[in-house]
């Protein structure tokens, strides 16, 4: 009798995640700044904002924030993200 | 993966006209060429006409060139007619063999000489790489030097391949497909059939189905006796385990639950506690993607204490009994195997906490002169429940010298003053242990629960001349509460004094109680929760 074994693993069907077409240039673009909320990731981004403005011609911000870096980004928080328009968004840890 | 000098695990599977194809203990006695694909990956189809060449170059007698499809026999009969296809394909059913040979991507190969050990891998598609194994096999068997592909044919150097299929249902960062969160049943987990003679333990230990320790084979058997112990059926949902959200059937759990040596009375404890690990205030999305310490811990309340066998006494919080050990031990390998927080992948915990072993503990009741924890909580004495707690590992109190209740609680409130760090106030919460002995004394000078829980309230707090230097928390006392403790100017360590939860277990010589800090609490981080189990 051959030994057979119940797969003990995950195997949730899932779909494929495509990669988001990376962009050619900063310059004139619309960023995204997700701010997860942990302490120091609001310095971080100023920093980044003025950097992104001042050296790769960024045209325009929007900063979002998460109300806690403890759980994933609600749906208003990534509908507000998608309502801005952004053609980039860079997500931010901190601490 | 395998590497370059690794023995290549034995294995038989079916070929696409019906009959076996076998890999030996020691090799096929001539060099072969394992090659894992996917019916639906470009870049396997770009390599495949390159594989067909080498085969027919070399011939039979000199190479076996097997092709291993990770898909199922229809689109794998499609792909073999279309490029179409010269070698031997064989279907990896369950992906049994992938997960032995354990591939990053496809396409991957690995030659293998004659007595199965790996020459050589290659992953993905690279001309320079497929050239230098048709010269190494050409050589081998007494050929002259072969090139299978020139440099100018139209295809590019090299093209990267795709995830390879065992890795893609658990991968991190996969958008989940649109999940019906009401519905009730799942499907049956895969079977998996072991070759004659394979040694199931290390079958497990390779495919990565438990901890590090070795696990009990889940076998169909083994399964079934789990399963008859639970009066639901196999297929129904009992949690999307976080972060992956990967379905908690009951089948899956007592899979589990087998390897990690659980009797099998003990599956009504473990529905509860998938239950509760599911439940959204315990935020086990966070609590498994941490880089902290948190482990969750299990507490154990009522007559399941004693039906099942549960230690509350001596060494409660260590190797004393099957049921503790077993039961913290299947939660860690469902919320691994099924919510994908695998250590050094989605689980990056810096130090991470012994209690990712098994974390599990029962009140000791019989020596609790006041109510025990799920009495507290609102549920019955006789009911039994198990409640989920973000925790780091325990800190020790000893305190030998107290005459008195308060004294006792004065040594606790220092170690409780340090929990997630000294100076962070008014964001944590804390399991208080006390041990026998000291719950006598503060018995005997007439303490009440709630007394104790307002008592380490009120005399736990950071000097705030501890604060002149900076660190982790100065940044926070705007926010903090300023009390005066033994005349001392202090920020009080907790929000309310329902942060700190009592219990009473552990042995009745020796004056060592514990204090378990916890991770982010509240509505932003993990709050605790408490769920009933099924009496008998």
């Amino acid at each position: 009798m051959p030994i057979i074994l119940i797969n003990p693993l995950d195997e949730t069907p899932r779909l494929q995640g495509q990669v988001a077409p990376r962009l050619d240039t900063l310059a004139g673009k619309k960023i995204g700044l997700l701010d997860i909320s942990k302490p120091g990731g609001n310095l971080f981004l100023d920093h980044l904002d003025r950097l992104l403005k001042e050296r790769y011609g960024v045209r325009e911000i929007v900063r979002v924030t998460k109300p806690t870096f403890t759980k994933p980004a609600p749906g208003e928080v990534l509908d507000r993200l998608l309502g801005a328009d952004c053609q980039g968004v860079i997500e931010a840890l901190a601490d | 993966m395998l590497q370059t000098g690794d023995q290549a695990p034995s294995f038989s599977l079916r070929m696409l006209d019906g009959t076996a194809w076998q890999l030996g203990r020691s090799g096929a006695g001539k060099p072969t060429l394992l090659v894992f694909f996917e019916t639906d990956c470009p870049t396997c189809r770009l390599t495949l006409p390159y594989l067909n060449r080498l085969a027919d170059s070399l011939g039979k007698d000199a190479l076996d060139v097997i092709g291993i499809s990770q898909d199922g026999e229809r689109p794998t009969r499609e792909l073999v007619e279309r490029v179409p296809v010269s070698f031997p394909v064989v279907i990896d059913q369950g992906l049994r063999v992938t997960r032995l040979y354990d591939p990053v991507a496809v396409p991957t190969l690995f030659l293998l000489n004659q007595e199965g050990r790996i020459l050589q891998t290659q992953t993905g598609f690279d001309k320079e790489g497929l050239n230098t194994i048709a010269a190494a096999i050409s050589q081998a068997v007494g050929r002259g030097p072969l090139v299978i592909a020139e440099r100018f044919d139209g295809a590019p150097e090299r093209k990267p391949g795709c995830v390879s299929r065992h890795l893609e249902a658990a991968g991190e960062g996969d958008l989940a497909a649109p999940v019906d969160v009401y519905a009730k049943r799942g499907v049956r987990a895969t079977r998996i059939e072991l070759d004659k003679g394979s040694d199931p333990d290390e079958y497990c230990r390779q495919a990565g189905f438990g901890d590090p320790l070795p696990v009990i084979p889940p076998t169909v058997e083994r399964v079934e006796r789990m399963l008859r112990a639970m009066a639901l059926p196999p297929d129904e949902i009992i949690g999307r385990i976080p972060p992956n959200y990967g379905m908690a059937t009951v089948e899956k759990i007592a899979a589990n639950a087998v390897m990690a040596g659980c009797a099998p009375e003990m599956m009504r404890v473990l529905v509860a506690l998938v239950r509760a690990a599911c439940d959204e205030r315990f935020n086990l999305h966070g609590v498994q993607a941490t880089t902290h310490f948190a482990a969750p811990l299990v507490i154990v309340n009522g007559p399941v204490r004693h039906e099942l066998g549960f230690a509350c006494r001596s060494n409660v919080l260590s190797n004393v009994a099957r049921a503790n050990s077993t039961l913290g031990r299947a939660l860690q390998l469902i919320l691994t195997n099924l919510g994908g927080a695998r250590p050094g992948e989605i689980d990056m915990s810096t130090l991470g906490n012994p209690g990712k072993f098994s974390y599990c503990m029962a009140e000791n009741e019989e020596e609790n002169p006041w109510e025990p924890l799920h009495v507290d909580l609102g549920f019955e004495p006789y009911q039994s429940t198990v409640t989920l707690f973000a925790a780091e590992p325990p800190r020790g109190v000893s305190e030998h010298n107290a005459r008195e209740g308060r004294q006792i609680l004065k040594a606790i409130s220092y170690t409780l003053a340090t929990v997630w760090s000294y100076r962070v106030c008014a964001m944590q919460e804390a399991v208080v242990i006390l041990c026998p002995e000291h719950v006598k004394t503060l018995r005997r000078d007439g303490f009440t629960k709630q007394e104790v829980r307002d008592f380490l309230f009120q005399n736990t707090g950071v000097p705030l001349r501890e604060y002149r230097d900076g660190g982790e928390g100065t940044q926070y006392v705007k926010l903090y509460e300023e009390v005066l403790i033994d005349g001392e100017p202090c920020y009080r360590k907790f929000r309310q004094p329902e942060a700190i939860k009592i219990l009473v277990a552990g042995g009745t010589a020796g004056k060592f109680s514990a204090v378990i800090g916890s991770w982010a609490t509240g509505p932003r981080g993990s709050q605790m929760v408490t769920y009933p189990i099924a009496a008998r």
